[in-house]
């Protein structure tokens, strides 16, 4: 190991899983994550530990360590906090400086951000509390599939023909799928909807703050191979995804750290 | 007791001295919205009561009856009235200010009536028409008030119930002019339980209250100038600071307001006209509820100028550099102003973010990071 480098590090309290990301020159070193479960302070050390020993390094060789996410107040370091959109925007530019627009689909939310060319928020809209938007739809339905949600996405773009839905509420969808697996429905078509569905949910967000290349889609919703293919069918644009679309958060807050302490 | 103090215990004992007041003989008169004029209760020696929510209740009893999409806010004021909790009221006045409220009025009627119950009907597009008709309903409400109190109206003492309110909102701006100030004298959570606090009590006591009150904050040592934003507030009621004390807490000041609990009730005076209706029914109608609309004047940008003019020296006077939209949920008539608004302001240069909630502290959490990232964005 080098002694003379400098690490900095970014954390993502988030509702569903907590990321850790380790970086030195902007350069993504190691990450980590964990299911929040009850207790985000345990959750929180466990992922900081674990980049760290990737690393090699102790805590008190980081130079900076910003926290973000919805749990960023319950972690137990003490850290400059900054809000996990403005992360997320800083995470995307330094990965994409192309981006001009995030989408981001978590566990509980999806949310939309336009950014300048600096990588500054110009705008965001996040979806209220209405779960077809978000992961927990592609929960729903993949728990009545029994379909693991590693293979949805693998699935979904071999669907030759997507089954319509015919409501935007995932409560409703929820008995819907039932109906068409009756009916006899192929568990690939019916994700393929799904995912159609879901398109469409999380464009109306997008076309909200008007439609700018490149975009950028992050997240859960981001290793869902049939998910980012139908969102981009639906804003008719290549989407961009990061190699870790998990970690885009806790990335973008670890470079915050880096600029900071520059 | 100081004014502070006088001003937290009203805040947190809501009801507690018209109840006071109904048990000491007097009639207490509970009205929803900005479109019934106090003046005219207050003129016939009763109580003008708004009626308020409370977002720290669960609503359960209301929802027996009232369908859960229905405006929360609403929903709430009438599970309170079932529980029991507006039984202090002699009377119960609803305009017909947006579709939940008339029906709902009906609905409390039957449930819980008061000894008086009255709707009045307030027209909904704006125009010399509307100001006929809205007036013809005020000398209708009068004639019923007559017939409830046993009394004549008294054409001099709605003259004077007239200035006494007028003396109440020259002060209560008096009072926002110490928000202009870099950084506001009072902030935005105090103002709220300023407001509340005169919700409930007599327009008298209120202006003793806000006299004091502002001679308080005159003593305050001034603060040092800082750079938080400064947030221009749009929205439907809020009548419980959980709201804005998150945005205050996340560093910004809420400076400014166009609220149906804030300017929107009392900015504008009442003209002390001959007959003195003649004044309390121009001034109300004009109201600046997204629940009005005004008759369509030249092109678009003219249009948006004369529905959106008047916040422009609320932004320029209280250097509003971001706006915040808080909308109570299912509040369609906000929700349906949003988007011309929201265009509106950006030509402004001013960025605007729309938050729609339940009527409820325990989702207010749920915003601290999109208020964060909003006020990082701006700052």
């Amino acid at each position: 190991m080098n002694d003379t480098k400098k690490y900095y590090a970014g954390l993502d309290v988030g509702s569903v899983s907590i990321k850790a990301a380790l970086t030195s020159e902007k350069r993504l070193i190691a990450s980590s994550l964990i299911a929040s479960g009850g207790n985000y302070k345990d959750g929180a050390r466990k992922v900081m530990d674990d980049v760290l020993s990737q690393a090699g390094i102790s805590m008190e060789q980081v130079s900076g360590l910003v926290v973000t996410g919805l749990g960023a107040e319950s972690t137990p370091f003490t850290a400059r906090q900054i809000s996990d959109i403005s992360c997320q925007a800083k995470g995307c530019h330094c990965l994409f400086p192309s981006a001009r627009m995030i989408i981001d689909i978590g566990g509980q939310f999806t949310k939309a951000a336009k950014i300048t060319p600096e990588g500054k928020i110009a705008d965001f809209l996040m979806s209220e509390k209405c779960a077809t938007g978000s992961g927990r739809f592609l929960q729903v339905i993949a728990r009545i599939l029994h379909v693991s949600l590693d293979d949805i996405g693998p699935l979904s773009v071999q669907s030759q023909k997507p089954v319509e839905f015919s409501t935007n509420c995932a409560v409703f969808a929820e008995s819907e799928t039932i109906s068409r697996i009756a009916e006899g429905a192929k568990a690939e078509d019916i994700l393929a909807g799904v995912h159609r569905a879901m398109a469409a949910k999380v464009s109306m967000l997008v076309k909200r703050l008007k439609l700018e290349p490149d975009v950028v889609l992050t997240g859960g919703g981001g290793e869902d191979a049939g998910l980012v293919q139908a969102v981009g069918c639906a804003l008719k644009v290549k989407i961009l995804v990061p190699e870790k679309p998990r970690f885009s958060t806790a990335y973008g807050a670890a470079c915050l750290a880096e600029e900071t302490k520059a | 007791m100081s004014a502070v103090q006088k001003i937290e215990e009203l805040y947190n004992e809501r009801g507690k001295r018209a109840k006071e007041l109904h048990d000491a003989g007097k009639k207490v008169i509970g009205y929803f919205c900005c479109f019934v004029p106090d003046e005219i209760i207050t003129a016939f020696d009763m109580v003008p009561y708004r009626i308020q929510g409370s977002q720290n209740d669960p609503i359960d009893e209301a929802d027996a009856l009232l369908e859960p999409m229905a405006c929360p806010f609403a929903r709430s004021c009438f599970n309170m009235a079932l529980k029991g909790e507006y039984d202090f009221l002699d009377g119960f006045v609803a305009p017909h200010s947006c579709d939940t409220i008339e029906r709902m009025y009906h609905i409390w009627r039957s449930n819980k009536p008061s000894p008086f119950n009255h709707m009045i009907n307030v027209p909904h597009m704006m125009g010399p028409s509307s100001d006929v008709f809205y007036r013809k309903e005020l000398d209708y409400f009068i004639k019923r008030l007559e017939e409830f109190s046993g009394t004549k109206l008294d054409q001099n003492k709605l003259r004077d119930t007239v200035k006494l309110y007028n003396r109440r909102r020259a002060l209560l701006r008096e009072l926002y002019a110490l928000r202009k100030e870099n950084p506001p004298r009072v902030s935005g959570t105090e103002i709220t339980k300023v407001l509340v606090a005169g919700m409930g009590i007599p327009a008298l006591e209120h202006i003793q209250l806000v006299q004091d009150y502002i001679d308080e904050i005159k003593g305050r040592p001034v603060p040092k100038a800082d750079v938080l934003p400064r947030i221009f507030l749009w929205g439907n009621e809020i009548d419980d600071i959980a709201f804005i004390r998150l945005v205050e807490e996340c560093g910004a000041h809420v400076v400014m307001d166009d609220l149906c609990t804030g300017t929107r009730f009392f900015w504008e005076d009442v003209s002390e006209t001959n007959d003195p209706l003649d004044g309390i029914a121009n001034r109300y109608i004009c109201t600046h509820c997204p629940r009005s609309l005004k008759p369509q004047v030249g092109n678009r940008q003219e249009d948006m100028e004369n529905r959106f003019g008047y916040m422009k020296e609320f932004i320029s006077q209280w250097q509003a550099n971001g706006v915040i939209f808080y909308i109570v949920r299912y509040c369609d008539t906000c929700e349906l102003e949003g988007p011309d608004l929201r265009e509106y302001l950006n030509s402004l240069k001013l960025p605007v973010l729309m938050i729609e909630d339940d009527y409820s502290t325990s989702t207010i959490g749920q915003l601290r990071t999109r208020i964060q990232a909003f006020l990082e964005m701006i700052s």
